[in-house]
This record gives structure tokens, sequence and C-alpha cells, in this order.
């Protein structure tokens, strides 16, 4: 009996992920390669050039696009397990991306990464909390925000949820909010990064320490620069957002504890106990992270074959379909009702804390962090 | 799909399972293109890892060649932030074979632009159990 419903979970699954499949098959043969030829304003490939719009940015607007205008703001019951895929492939395609590091150029970054992360990502936390209480937010909406707006948009205010008895209404808010400063973000980093001549390194270093999800760093930085290889600013803002995707546990801790502090012992976990370091550092460590190590320590050996051959070439080309899928099925779950239900204060709040962070980590960036490629 | 389904954003019963799912997923993946690469697949055509002009091609056809020996010489532009400056120079490159095999045909002559990932240099078949 539980293998049958196994099998019919799986079979689930194939409709929506067909979907997503379907969508990256139709951006990448047929609508990249026309908006590279394409001539508007009478330029060749102004599309691509100017509005920086490449296979991983328009698997996001199509996922939008299904979301809000042909799911009608709901994705239907049979494509809803396909598309709960999603983060599936988007972690996948991180741990991949750790081909792109031998173990020598990740410390070789690691410690900035290390330093600039922890400053913008508590920072970011402590900054929510004062102004979250001081406009008046709900103890439990000022938990999920603070942690999406620190760490990490989606799996962060997940992991917050039950610590600081948040609904899954405010879950779902602060997820709207972030995701949705992400896309404003996405699309306007670019700009920016080419009017101020930022290196690939600088510019890895900023989106990773600014925006809130992986998707997002990953597109963001591949309509900056939309080569896979060492060196390049998706390379860079990898290990700068996967320092951020490792501090999730502590960010957890902190704000969970602010909660029990904050309102008597009632949200200190489901048993009433204290919250203990080493319990949420083993229960909500994203282990996929090793994945990525992993894949480090097989580049660092040379076992996935010589920088520049086929071997690896064919590995990113994959790389970039997982990615791609998984972007398809992310930018579903933008939905325009939410943001706007977010209205108000959680919005306020996102846009304050994401706005002055991602202000904050360029001026630093421009600043202290060197145009010269680290590695 | 069950009420409780709903609204979660993974398929997998946590997000622990779904992490553990991803680390089992790339294996197989990577494991799948390392054995195509390294036994399957039955020709390599080598293409240029970035746009430049040809200089010198140092194989030829049914020619035997061992990991490391040049394959190709060729021109490029070489960007590279130094001191907050953008430097722009013309450098060349050599490249050299991954692994060993024998070249089967060349396609290309010296002085011809090479478009990244594009222009087809050389195909060349590889020994087997190797990663070209």
């Amino acid at each position: 009996m539980e293998e049958k419903s196994r099998v019919a979970n799986i079979l689930a699954i194939v409709p929506g992920l067909a979907v997503m499949v379907g969508t990256l098959f139709l951006l990448r043969t047929y609508v990249e390669p026309w908006m590279k030829d394409a001539v508007v304003l009478g330029q060749k490939g102004w599309l691509v050039k100017v509005l920086s719009l490449n296979y991983i940015l328009l698997s996001i607007i199509a996922g939008i696009i299904y979301r809000n205008v042909f799911f009608g703001g709901r994705i239907p019951d049979w494509a809803e397990a396909g598309f709960r895929t999603t983060r599936l492939f988007i972690k996948s395609g991180v741990i991949m991306l750790g081909s792109l590091y031998t173990l020598q150029k990740l410390a070789k970054v690691g410690s900035i990464a290390i330093l600039l992360i922890s400053t913008f990502v508590f920072g970011t936390v402590f900054f929510v909390i004062w102004y979250g209480k001081r406009i008046g937010m709900d103890r439990s909406m000022i938990g999920v925000m603070g942690a999406s707006c620190g760490v990490c948009g989606v799996s962060a205010a997940v992991a917050t949820a039950p610590g600081v008895n948040a609904k899954p209404s405010e879950v779902a808010l602060a997820i709207a909010t972030i995701l949705g400063f992400g896309i404003m973000t996405m699309f306007i980093s670019p700009f920016i990064g080419k009017a101020l001549m930022m290196s690939d390194y600088q510019f890895g270093a900023w989106v990773g320490t600014g925006i809130l999800n992986s998707g997002q760093v990953l597109a963001t930085c591949l309509a900056f620069n939309p080569t896979f290889a060492p060196g390049t600013a998706v390379a860079y803002g990898e290990i700068w957002n996967v320092v951020r995707v490792i501090s999730i546990p502590f960010v957890v801790f902190i704000v969970t504890t602010w909660a029990c502090k904050s309102e008597a012992a009632e949200s200190c976990d489901a048993t009433g106990q204290k919250m203990d370091m080493a319990k949420v550092f083993k229960d909500r460590f994203p282990i996929f992270v090793l994945g990525f190590f992993g894949m480090t320590a097989l580049s660092s050996l040379g076992w996935l074959g010589a920088e520049g051959s086929n071997t690896l070439h064919l590995l990113r080309d994959v790389m970039s379909w997982i990615f791609g899928i998984g972007l398809v099925g992310q930018g579903a779950y933008i939905d325009f009702r939410e943001l706007k239900r977010a209205g108000g204060k959680p919005l306020r709040v996102g846009l304050v804390a994401g706005t002055l962070k991602y202000v904050v980590a360029l001026i630093v960036i421009m600043l202290f962090v060197s145009k010269d490629a680290s590695f | 799909m069950s009420d409780k389904a709903k609204g979660k954003m993974t398929v997998f019963k946590t997000d622990r399972h779904e992490d553990a799912a991803a680390m089992v997923f790339v294996s197989l993946v990577v494991a799948f293109v390392l054995v195509y690469m390294a036994y399957v697949v039955p020709t390599i055509t080598i293409k240029p890892s970035q746009d430049g002009k040809l200089v010198a091609v140092a194989v030829q056809p049914d020619q035997e060649i061992k990991k490391g020996d040049v394959m190709y010489t060729f021109e490029y532009t070489d960007k590279k932030f130094v001191n907050g400056q953008l430097e722009e120079k013309i450098a060349t490159k050599d490249v050299k074979a991954s692994t060993n095999g024998k070249v089967l045909s060349v396609s290309v002559k010296e002085g011809d632009a090479l478009k990244k990932g594009k222009t087809a240099i050389l195909v060349m078949d590889h020994e087997k159990g190797t990663l070209p």
C-alpha cells in the first residue's frame, strides 16, 4: 500500500516537472538564440547586451508568468508536486558549483567572505529586530522577517518559524517580501555593476552579500557575466552565498533566543526547553553545503577533468540545465497577490532592511574590496 | 494531494531529506558524466574556451598525442584588473591535450578566427578510461 502511494507521489511530480523542463528547453533552444540576433533600437542583440536577458533570467520570468498569468495566482494541483522540486534543483546546482573551485582558491577568498557575510547577516537581523519593535510589528513576524532579511529569504524563514511560533501566513509574507525585493535587485544590479565598472570579483561579492536567495544570486551574477567558469561573477558570488547559507543555524539560534527572552518561555521550543546551540546546529545545518565542499575536493584532486576539458564543459552544461529548471520553479513561487498582501509593516521592514543591506554592501565592496581578481 | 502536502515547498518529508536527495542526485549526475566521458563518448571535438585567432596548429590528422602535448596556439585579448584599472593586452596561449589520444581531423588553419565554444578546431579519439 505504502509502495503504491510512493509510486503515485513520484508520478505526481511528472506533469509540473515536464512544464519546467519544457520551458527551459524552449528558452535555451529558441528564445535566447533569437534574442541574441534580434535587432532592437538599431542594435543587434540589444536584449541580451543591454537588458542582460539570458535564459537564466528568462526562466524566472517564465515562472512568474505561469503563476500570475496562466495559473491565476496559484499553482494548479496537477503541477504542484512538480514545482515543489524547485529547491532540489537549486540545491543540486549549488552543490555542482563546487566544481568551479579548488580548496586553495576557496581558502583565498573564504576569510573575506566570512567576515563580510557575518557582519551583514547579523547586522541585518539586529536591525530588523530593532526596527520591527519600533513600528510595533508582531514578535513572530519580526522573527521570520529578521531571518529572511538577514540570511536567506526562504530557508531561514521556514527554519525559524517553529521557534518563534510564526503562523504559515507570516512565513509566506516574509518569503514573498524577500523574493519580491530580490526580483527587483536581480534586474537593476547588472546595470549598477556595469555603470560602476565593477570587476567580476566585486560584483560577485556584492550580490552574494546583498541578495538574499541562492537562485537570485546566481541569476544576477549570470546576468552580469553569463559564463560558468573560475574567476567569473558567479564563481565569486556563490562563495558568498554558501557562507551565507551556512550561517542559517546561527541566525535561527539568535532569533529564537531573542523570541524566548522577549516573551516568556512559550516560544522557546515545542517542549518548553531553552534553545541549545548544539541542537539547533545539528537540526538546522544545511547539509547540502557539504556536497558543495565535496565537489570542491574532487575538483582539487583533478578527478573532474582538467580546467577547459570537454568533461568539465559537459558537467557545467548539465549544471546550467539543473539551475535553469530550478529557476523556472523559483519564478512560480513569486505571487504578486501575496506581495500585495504583504503590504504594510512587513513590506516596510523588508524593503528598508533589504535596501539598507544592498546599498551598504555596495559601498563597503567599492571602498574595501579590490577590483583585482582573487583567483 | 493531501492538505498537509499543500503549501510545502518540497516533495520530501523534511529539508534534511531534500538536502540528502540533492547530494545523491548530484553524485549520480557526476558519475554519469564521468563514465560517459571516460568510456562511452566516441570522439571529442576540441573547441576554444574563448574568442581569439589561431596562431598555429601543432598536430595533424592521424597523429598520436600524449597528455600535455600542445595541440594548438591561439591569440586572445586578456582583460584583467590591475591596481583597479582594466588592462587589455594581446596574449597567446598554448592549449594542451588533457588526455592521450589520436587526432582524427583538423578543421582550421592558421589565422582563422576562433569563436568561443563554437569553432571546431580538431576532432580526436581518446584513450578509454581517461577524461578528455
